[in-house]
This record gives structure tokens, C-alpha cells and sequence, in this order.
């Protein structure tokens, strides 16, 4: 998307391969020739050599080495952070695109609204921005690593290959089993999880009836275990990963002897053992960053597990085409002669309906809970079905109606930003801002709260308050089709009465439709709605 | 470097009297005998690679000076090494059967809580964040207690080892790796005050950044309502880089800490090597380095890394303790909040009653007055008999009744006993569940989890067929509020019918009902409270 933010990531990720690849071969030499200068000094030692021997040239680069070792692991951390926060905030930002265009949006009950899903989803969108940099980039090193390591060992000492190779194969093997059970307990708990959660969340929402009938222990109880069960299939998880790392911790050590052994049965003694002893302690160096390898696989496989959840959302919304909305007349009228209401998935409700809206002649859905107000409402403002209402002599699609429509959502939240950009009103003088809060009763809480510019959120206003600010945004609405879904709910008789009064006055000039669950003395067309 | 006072398991009596809960104090005595098989596991596992250090060391330093090696150490090399990398094993598994075990008993706990819990104070709880406290609390409690603290324990356990095993070799060479440590600690004090420092700062300046992505996930409905989609993403765009440039900031003093281990772990290598390797050429004489065998500097040379091991691993930890701290307190917060104090009612503390064995009770008054109140002390839910307790079984029947997963019989069923399939129809039937446009299919209609996609008034019809089939007495709570006309009259008929055989207890602002009532108690307040026939 952002091509500064793509070369600043590539960039970081080329830094961060080369500190990987540098603090792995500093490592590895450090142990390795630091065995070798003893061996060699061990040797020398004996003779006269020892006074000949030139000793700062090696002590020199294991210095250098230990230096390195460091200062290219920070610089590893560092830059690899750098990349994957690059990567994340490009990520994040085509994820947030890609989520607004789901068509699951604008259905009823945004699932992600809800905490505990909303938890989940962010562990998933963090498991796809880490992987690269806790499976990717080791991966790539170790790989590197093992390779010349493994050559090395053919040039010196060739038969240890075959106790080298067997363990890689091993490795390989219980990796494989690794990856294929770990998807499959991964896949588990997380269905475990989200089912001891809605569990917990339906005992919850029912708690007084349940703790009245005594059944609440036991439903509470039952949402729990579920919930244990899920860390029983992560525990199983974790005892595969133990018996990779106990394979993979006997690999670097396994090698080194293998190495010295098969060196020695060449024929290599005493100065000719030094080359195979420097090879014996670079394999022992590496088999330390071997130990990291299920942690490497498991974060493959919840990147994978995550991609798939996360792609749900987002694949759908990939075959919506967007089509491109016509929106330069305002139409005075809108006319379905038979309107076949749907449910929010689509089914068919009831027998159809006849619907005139009219500018200045508001629209009252009056029924009871249940008996799909807010669907119509979101039907006639083109959030779900496809069907196409007659304005004059024009016909608008949905997708017309989409950009035209200001929906009042009767659960709308609060974004936790300043009060203005709550407001959604774009550059507009503050006074305008103000009058539109005067309007809703909310002008003496938000100067209280700081004025236009003050952080808000959420959980610190009553429902009747958010629902006001909410009431504040179609105020300061300009489309010209108004449809408000329960727009005095939360709010008491008496100031609910004088708010929407207000509010009608105010939008005289628009097309409204307003639902309410009980009969209104709101003047207006009234259309009763039946389950 | 001291495992944190907050987390050590400080019985106090007079706090668990009071009610708190505890939940480091509860998650450290579940963590009891898991924690002591994996210090000893740990233990094995270090002392084990040791002994393979040794062993390895002796044989190549003799092989490379054409000594003799004894076959029977080689052997021993690699059984030990064999027998530790199985101890590691036996320590991951350890401690990943203790951390269930943690978070599976402080689940218990909770619910044990929950259980005891009024139900007016479950009902102030938030839902949303007791699920995620439930879900990765415990879990996070128990790494805390279980991981972090086995390393921090290890911490003291696995240098101490290493230093012993390099005394046995040199002295001089242990003392030198111990004389390292408290100049790494002092590094380390001083850095991690500096992160916590520049941490703080971020938050002042950031920490309204850290949620957004999440916080427009959770509100983009509104924003798609508002046509905002394209602003927003603008804004999260640069709010998102902004804050990842000042994570950045923090990270880069705090991987400092992570390269304090790694610079002493290294020096102490290349210091050890150019020392030993001095001695061997017999150049300078430094005590405890000359006159070593080439597998003794060997030795000291891999026992070094060892040494310095534990600390990487503490380290690694500071996560995990972070977010177990924050998880225990979340916990306590949420399972130990004061009781909430329910409105007083005297007029209701005055009130006896005496209920018929069946019949319509109407409780009617204006909303507040305690209606509902009185029907939950009818189930002694709430403290206040006002009438002899009714029969420990009801069924009670509201708005918020419970919808089980599963199909609409499964719901109709749930918690009523046996019922046979006829009646379950005829019952359903009555109350016009089956001929729901809104919930095509019958009997055998699916129902979402919690009830999620039916309306309130299938909610309770649900309830009331649901009253009806179990056989016990009813409380209904305001059965026909928020109901199209044709739904009340079919729940108030099937109320009336079930009060022919039982007692039926309905809170209600319906007059019909009312008026329908074998007795009616008035909460209407200023009048005593009248009880009319």
C-alpha cells in the first residue's frame, strides 16, 4: 500500500537477516576457535614452538567474535522488531480496510464488538504480524547454519554425516508429527475455547434465572471445563514440542562427537584432531539455537490457524464487488410497491410490504421485539438484501442507498478518540459542533469531560449518553436519508420526547424512518410491523 | 533479580476472612508440588549437562594430545548426555502439566466464587471482561507462578552448580565468573530502571495509541454508519506508525538487558580462552590458568556458558511475570468486588406473606418498587424471606431465560425432566413457538449459541412451555412486556392454565394479567402494602 513503509520494511528485513546470519557465525566461531587456540597452544606448549607461536592473532578474533556475537544480536533484535512493526502497521491498516467492506458489518450483532472475541481476533491478527520474525528469519538462520556446518563435516569427517544426517531425519520426522498433531490440538482448543466462552457468556447473560432454578452451577461449571479442556489440548501441545526440543537439544552435542569420533577413526591424531575439534564446538554452538525449534513450528502453525480465521472475514468481502455509488440528487421520495422484508441473513420474512418515504412526512416502524425493525431499517438503507427502490424517475440499487443513508444504529459505540472525531463531522465550525450537543443534552457533560478536543471513551459515559452523542452525529448529518433504529431507547420519557422534537425539526428537509418498539405520539406515516 | 515480593505467597488470614480472593496466593499453593518436580527436573538437567561437559572434555583433551582415552568415558559421555536431554524433557513436561494444573484449579476457584456470588452482584459484573479473564487469566497466573518462578529459583540453583564445577577444575577461574556477576547485575539494575523510566514516559505520551487497531475493529459498524471507513483508516494509518516508532524507542533500551547477558556470557568466554591459552604456552603465569591439562581449560571453557544461562532465561521471563501480575489483579478485582448493596426496601422487609399451593399471584407497582426483588427473595436469591420459602424447584420465567445450544425441543426441554416428544409439541404448539416465521423448522430448528438469534418474545415462550413441562412452581418476571399483542395473550393463557395446578408468581405491569390474579400484592409505595384477593 504504502510504498515508503514497503522499502523501509524490506530494508529492515535485509538489516535483519545479516545481524542473524553474523551473530550465528560469530557464535559458532567463538566457541570453536576458542577450542581450537587451546588445542593448538596445548600442543605448541610442549616444544619450543611455544615461544614462536603467534598467540595475538587468534586471541584477536575471538575478541572480535565475542564483540560481534553481541553487538549482532541487538542489532538482530532490533531490526527484526523494526521490520515486523513495519510490516504490522501496513498490515494493520489493509486488515482494517479489508474488515469494513465484510458484508458481516452491517449484519446484526458485530461479533468483534464483544470483548472476548475481539481478544481472540487480536491474538490471531498478532500471531500473522509475528511469524515472520519468530519462525521466518531463525528458520532461515539455522538452515544457513546447518548447511555449512554440514559440509564442512563432509570435507573433515566424512562418516560423521551419517549420525548427522540420521538426527536431521529424526528431527525432520518428529517435526513433521510436530506440526501435523500441533495444527490439529491448536484447531481443538480453540474451538474448546470459544465454545466455554459463549457458554460462559449465555450462563451470564441468564444468571438470575439460572441461579432461581439452580442450575447455575452447574452451566457455570461446565463453561469452565470447557475452557480447561482447551489448556488440556494446548498441555498435549506442549508435550510434543518437549519431545522435538529433547531431540533437538542431543543434535549440536550428537554432531561434535560425531565429528571427533569419525575424525579419529580416519586415522587424525593429536595436531590433526584441532580442524575436527574447531568443527566439534561450532556444532555444539549451534545445537544452543536448535533448542528455539518447536517454538519455531508452533508459531508456523498458529500463523497458519490465524490466517485461516482472520481470511473468513476478509475473503467474503473479496467477492462483494463494490460497485461505484451515484450520489448527486437528493431524491424527495423513495418507493418499494412490494418490499419482501429479509431477516439479517437473508431468509425471507413475512408477505411483502408497500413503502413510500417522503421527504418532511417522517416513517414510523412500530412492532414488537422481535419483529424486525432494525432489518428493515437496514434493508432501506442498503446494508443487507439487494433490492432497488424507485426515487422519481431514477431507480436506487443498494449501494446507492449505502452512500445516501445515514443509519442511527441504536447499539452505535463510542471510538475512543477525541469528542470531535466522535462526532463524524468532518470540518465543521465548533460552534455547529456545539449546537448539535445543546440539541442532544450533552453540551454540559462534554464540557465537563474537556471540551471538543478531550480523549473519550467508551466506558465512561451511561448508555443514555452515548446514545445522545449518537443522536449528536445525525445532527450533524447531512445525507439526505435519515434513518434512526430506536433513537429514545436509553433515554427517559420526558428528555427522549424533547431530543427527537428537536431532532425532527432540525432534519425537516431529509427522508426519515424511525423504528420504535412502542406506539409513538410521533405525527407521521406509521408502518406495523408482524413477526 | 530477586523473585518479585508481590508474587511470593503470603498467607494472610485477615484478608481471606474478609472475602478478597487471592488469586497469587491460591495459584501459589496449587503450584506447590508442581514446582518442586520441575526444580528438580531443572536441577537433573543442568547437573546431568555438566557431567557431559566433563566427560566430553576428557575425552578430546587427551585425543588431541595423543593421550590414551579411557572407551568407558566416551560411553559415559554419552549416556549422560542421553540422561540429560531426557531430564530436559521431563522438566518441559513438568512444567507444562503444572501450569494446566494452576490454571485449571483457579478456574475451579473461580467458579466455586461465581457459585457463592448474589446474583444481583453477577449481574453487575461485565460479562465481556469476566470471559476473557476466564479464558487468560489463569493461565497467565500460572506462568507467573509455575515459570517464572522456577527460573528465578533456577537463577540462584543453576550458577551456584556451574561455579562448583569449575572449583573443582580452578578456583581461580570460578572465582572469576562469580566476580562477573554482580558487575552484570549492577548493568542490569541500572538498565532496567532505565526501561521502566522510558516505558512510563511512553505511556503518558502513547498510551491512548496502544488500542486503536482493536478499538476500530470493535466500533466499525459505527464507523460504517458514519461513512467515516476512509478517514479512519487515514488516521489508523498514521496513528499506527506513530506508535510503532515509539515501541521502537522502548525496545531499543530494552533488548540493552538481553545484550548485557549476551556481552558478559561472551567476554567471559574470550577472557577464559585467552588466559587458559596463555598458560598453556606457558608464557605468563596466572595462577589457577597454568599448569592445566588441555581437558581441564576445555571444561572451563563450556562450563562457562552454562553458567551465564540462567540469567538468559530469567530474562526471557520479564513477560510473563508483567502479565501474571496484571492477570492475578484483574482476577482478584473481578471475583473479590464488594457485594453490591441492594436498594433498601422497608416496605418489602415488612411484608409476610402467605402463598397458596397454586393459584395467580400478581406482584404489581410502579417500576422500582421492588417487584423483582420480591421474586427474587421468593428463591432466596436474595436475603429477606417475606413468605415461607417456596419449594427449592422453580421455574422461572422471564426475558433473560436460558436458551441452551442446540435445537428449539433441546430448549424446551432443558432442565424440565423427562419429557415425551407428543407433549413437547402440544406445549410448543400452544404457544405459537411452532408456526414462528421468524424461526422456521419446527421442533428441530436450530437455535445459536445463547439464543442469539431469537427475539425476546421466543426467549419467553421458550420459557414459559419450558414452565409448563418441568411440573414446579412458576416466578414469572414481567412475562408479557415487550411482546406483540397475539404473543401476551398465548402467555398469558399458558399462565393461567399452569396456575390451575400450581402456583405461579408473575411481577407484572400488564393489567390483563392482573386482573386475571387469584391474589394481587400491590407494591405501590405510600400505601402499606396491599395484598388484595
Amino acid at each position: 500500500m504504502n510504498a515508503a513503509l514497503q522499502s523501509a520494511s524490506r530494508r529492515s528485513w535485509r538489516l535483519a537477516t545479516g545481524f542473524a546470519f553474523a551473530a550465528l557465525f560469530c557464535g559458532i566461531l567463538l566457541g570453536g576457535v576458542s577450542a581450537w587456540l587451546l588445542g593448538s597452544v596445548a600442543i605448541a606448549g610442549l616444544s619450543a614452538a611455544a615461544l614462536t607461536f603467534n598467540f595475538h592473532m587468534p586471541a584477536a578474533f575471538i575478541r572480535l567474535f565475542a564483540i560481534g556475537r553481541t553487538a549482532a544480536r541487538y542489532g538482530e533484535r532490533l531490526a527484526g522488531h523494526k521490520a515486523a512493526l513495519t510490516d504490522q502497521v501496513t498490515h494493520r491498516a489493509e486488515l482494517f480496510a479489508a474488515m469494513a467492506a465484510a458484508p458481516a458489518v452491517r449484519r446484526a450483532g458485530w461479533q468483534l464488538g464483544d470483548d472476548a472475541r475481539l481478544a481472540d481476533y487480536l491474538d490471531d491478527v498478532e500471531d500473522l504480524d509475528y511469524a515472520r520474525l519468530r519462525a521466518g528469519l531463525p528458520a532461515l538462520t539455522l538452515a544457513a547454519g546447518l548447511a555449512v556446518l554440514t559440509a564442512a563435516s563432509a570435507i573433515l569427517a566424512p562418516l560423521s554425516l551419517l549420525p548427522i544426517i540420521l538426527f536431521l531425519l529424526a528431527i525432520l520426522f518428529a517435526g513433521n508429527r510436530v506440526a501435523k498433531a500441533g495444527a490439529m490440538a491448536w484447531e481443538r482448543a480453540r474451538s474448546l475455547h470459544r465454545r466455554g466462552a459463549s457458554r460462559l457468556g449465555a450462563a451470564m447473560a441468564s444468571a438470575v434465572p439460572l441461579k432461581a432454578e439452580g442450575a447455575w452451577s452447574h452451566e457455570c461449571a461446565d463453561a469452565l471445563a470447557a475452557l480447561s479442556r482447551a489448556d488440556g489440548e494446548l498441555l498435549a501441545l506442549r508435550c510434543l514440542q518437549a519431545r522435538l526440543d529433547m531431540i533437538g537439544a542431543a543434535f549440536g552435542p550428537v554432531a561434535g562427537i560425531g565429528v571427533m569420533a569419525a575424525a579419529w577413526h580416519a586415522g587424525r591424531q593429536g595436531p590433526d584432531l584441532l580442524l575436527p575439534m574447531l568443527l566439534a564446538f561450532s556444532w555444539l554452538a549451534l545445537g544452543e539455537a536448535v533448542n528455539g525449534g518447536s517454538r519455531m513450528l508452533v508459531a508456523v502453525l498458529r500463523g497458519n490457524a490465524a490466517r485461516t480465521e482472520i481470511g473468513q472475514w476478509t475473503e467474503i468481502a473479496a467477492t462483494v464487488r463494490r460497485g461505484c455509488a451515484r450520489d448527486e440528487v437528493e431524491p424527495p421520495l423513495l418507493r418499494h410497491g412490494a418490499l419482501q422484508r429479509r431477516a439479517p441473513d437473508g431468509r425471507a420474512i413475512g408477505t411483502t410490504i408497500s413503502v413510500l418515504l417522503a421527504r418532511g412526512q417522517p416513517t414510523v416502524l412500530v412492532g414488537a421485539s422481535g419483529s424486525g425493525k432494525t432489518s428493515l431499517l437496514k434493508q432501506i438503507a442498503g446494508w443487507i438484501g439487494d433490492d432497488a427502490f424507485a426515487a422519481g424517475d431514477r431507480i436506487l440499487s443498494a449501494t446507492d442507498r449505502r452512500a445516501q443513508a445515514a443509519l442511527v444504529l441504536h447499539d452505535a459505540v463510542i471510538l475512543e478518540d477525541i469528542v470531535r472525531a466522535n462526532l463524524f463531522a468532518g470540518n465543521v465550525p465548533d460552534a455547529v459542533l456545539w449546537r448539535a450537543l445543546e440539541a442532544v443534552e450533552m453540551d454540559e457533560r462534554i464540557r465537563e469531560a474537556g471540551g471538543l478536543d478531550a480523549w473519550i471513551r467508551q466506558d465512561r459515559f451511561s448508555l443514555g449518553e452515548v446514545q445522545r452523542i449518537n443522536l449528536a452525529r445525525a445532527w450533524l448529518s447531512t445525507k439526505p436519508l435519515m434513518l434512526l433504529d430506536e433513537p429514545t431507547e436509553h433515554l427517559d420519557d420526558g428528555q427522549g420526547q424533547r431530543i427527537l422534537e428537536r431532532l425532527m425539526g432540525h432534519l425537516s428537509d431529509r427522508i426519515i424512518v424511525i423504528s420504535s418498539h412502542r406506539a409513538s405520539s410521533l405525527r407521521g406515516r406509521t408502518i406495523e410491523l408482524q413477526p | 533479580m530477586k523473585p518479585p515480593a508481590a508474587s511470593a505467597p503470603v498467607p494472610d488470614p485477615a484478608a481471606a476472612a474478609s472475602g478478597r480472593f487471592q488469586s497469587l496466593a491460591a495459584a501459589g499453593k496449587l503450584a506447590k508440588s508442581g514446582l518442586r518436580r520441575l526444580l528438580a527436573a531443572q536441577i537433573a538437567r543442568t547437573a546431568l549437562r555438566l557431567g557431559f561437559a566433563a566427560t566430553a572434555a576428557m575425552s578430546a583433551g587427551p585425543l588431541v594430545m595423543r593421550e590414551p582415552v579411557d572407551p568407558w568415558l566416551v560411553a559415559a559421555t554419552i549416556a549422560l548426555l542421553s540422561a540429560a536431554c531426557i531430564a530436559g524433557f521431563a522438566a518441559e513436561r513438568a512444567q507444562a502439566s503444572a501450569e494446566t494444573a494452576v490454571s485449571t484449579g483457579l478456574r475451579e476457584l473461580a467458579a466455586r466464587r461465581l457459585d457463592e456470588m448474589p446474583a444481583r452482584q453477577l449481574q453487575s459484573l461485565s460479562v465481556g471482561s469476566l470471559i476473557v479473564s476466564m479464558q487468560r487469566h489463569p493461565e497467565a497466573v500460572a506462568a507467573l507462578v509455575v515459570g517464572h518462578r522456577a527460573a528465578s529459583a533456577m537463577m540462584a540453583a543453576g550458577p551456584l552448580l556451574a561455579a562448583t564445577a569449575l572449583f573443582l577444575v580452578s578456583w581461580q577461574a570460578a572465582l572469576l565468573v562469580i566476580c562477573l556477576t554482580p558487575v552484570m547485575i549492577l548493568f542490569f539494575a541500572l538498565v532496567g530502571d532505565a526501561i521502566r523510566r522510558r516505558a512510563d514516559a511512553q505511556e503518558r505520551a502513547f498510551g491512548r495509541l496502544a488500542g486503536q487497531f482493536a478499538d476500530r475493529i470493535r466500533t466499525l459498524p459505527t464507523i460504517l454508519a458514519n461513512h467515516a471507513t476512509e478517514t479512519e483508516a487515514a488516521k489508523l494509518t498514521r496513528r499506527l506508525e506513530a506508535y510503532a516508532g515509539n515501541t521502537m524507542g522502548v525496545l531499543r533500551i530494552a533488548f540493552v538487558n538481553a545484550g548485557i547477558i549476551d556481552f558478559f556470557a561472551s567476554l567471559s568466554i574470550a577472557i577464559l580462552a585467552v588466559f587458559l591459552g596463555l598458560g598453556h604456552l606457558k608464557l605468563a603465569m596466572i595462577p589457577g590458568f597454568s599448569d592445566l591439562a588441555l581437558w581441564q581449560s576445555l571444561f572451563i571453557l563450556m562450563i562457562a556458558p552454562e553458567y551465564f544461562a540462567p540469567f538468559r532465561r530469567f530474562s526471557e521471563q520479564y513477560h510473563a511475570k508483567a502479565e501474571g501480575l496484571a492477570a492475578a489483579a484483574a482476577l482478584d478485582r473481578l471475583l473479590g468486588a464488594e457485594p453490591v448493596v441492594a436498594k433498601t426496601l422497608p416496605a418489602l422487609d415488612r411484608l409476610r406473606l402467605t402463598l397458596p399451593a397454586k393459584g395467580l399471584v400478581a406482584v404489581v407497582g410502579p417500576s422500582g418498587s421492588g417487584k423483582s426483588t420480591l421474586l427474587r427473595r421468593l428463591t432466596g436469591l436474595e436475603p429477606g424471606g417475606c413468605a415461607p420459602g417456596l419449594a427449592d424447584q422453580i421455574a422461572w420465567v422471564s426475558i433473560d431465560s436460558y436458551v441452551p445450544e442446540g435445537t428449539l425441543a433441546e430448549a424446551v426441554a432443558w432442565n424440565a425432566g423427562a419429557v415425551d416428544r407428543r407433549r413437547l409439541e402440544e406445549v410448543a404448539g400452544a404457544i405459537g413457538l411452532l408456526d414462528d416465521a421468524l424461526l422456521p423448522g419446527g421442533l428441530e430448528a436450530r437455535l445459536d449459541k445463547g439464543g442469539a438469534n431469537l427475539s425476546g418474545g421466543q426467549r419467553l415462550r421458550i420459557a414459559v412451555a419450558r414452565a409448563q413441562l418441568s411440573g414446579r412452581a412458576v416466578l414469572a418476571d414481567e412475562p408479557t412486556a415487550k411482546l406483540d399483542r397475539e404473543t401476551a395473550e398465548a402467555v398469558r393463557r399458558m399462565l393461567l392454565t399452569i396456575s390451575r395446578s400450581r402456583l405461579v408468581v408473575a411481577a407484572t405491569h400488564d393489567r390483563d394479567l392482573a386482573d386475571a390474579a387469584d391474589l394481587t400484592v400491590d407494591l405501590t409505595p405510600g400505601d402499606a402494602i396491599e395484598v388484595a384477593a
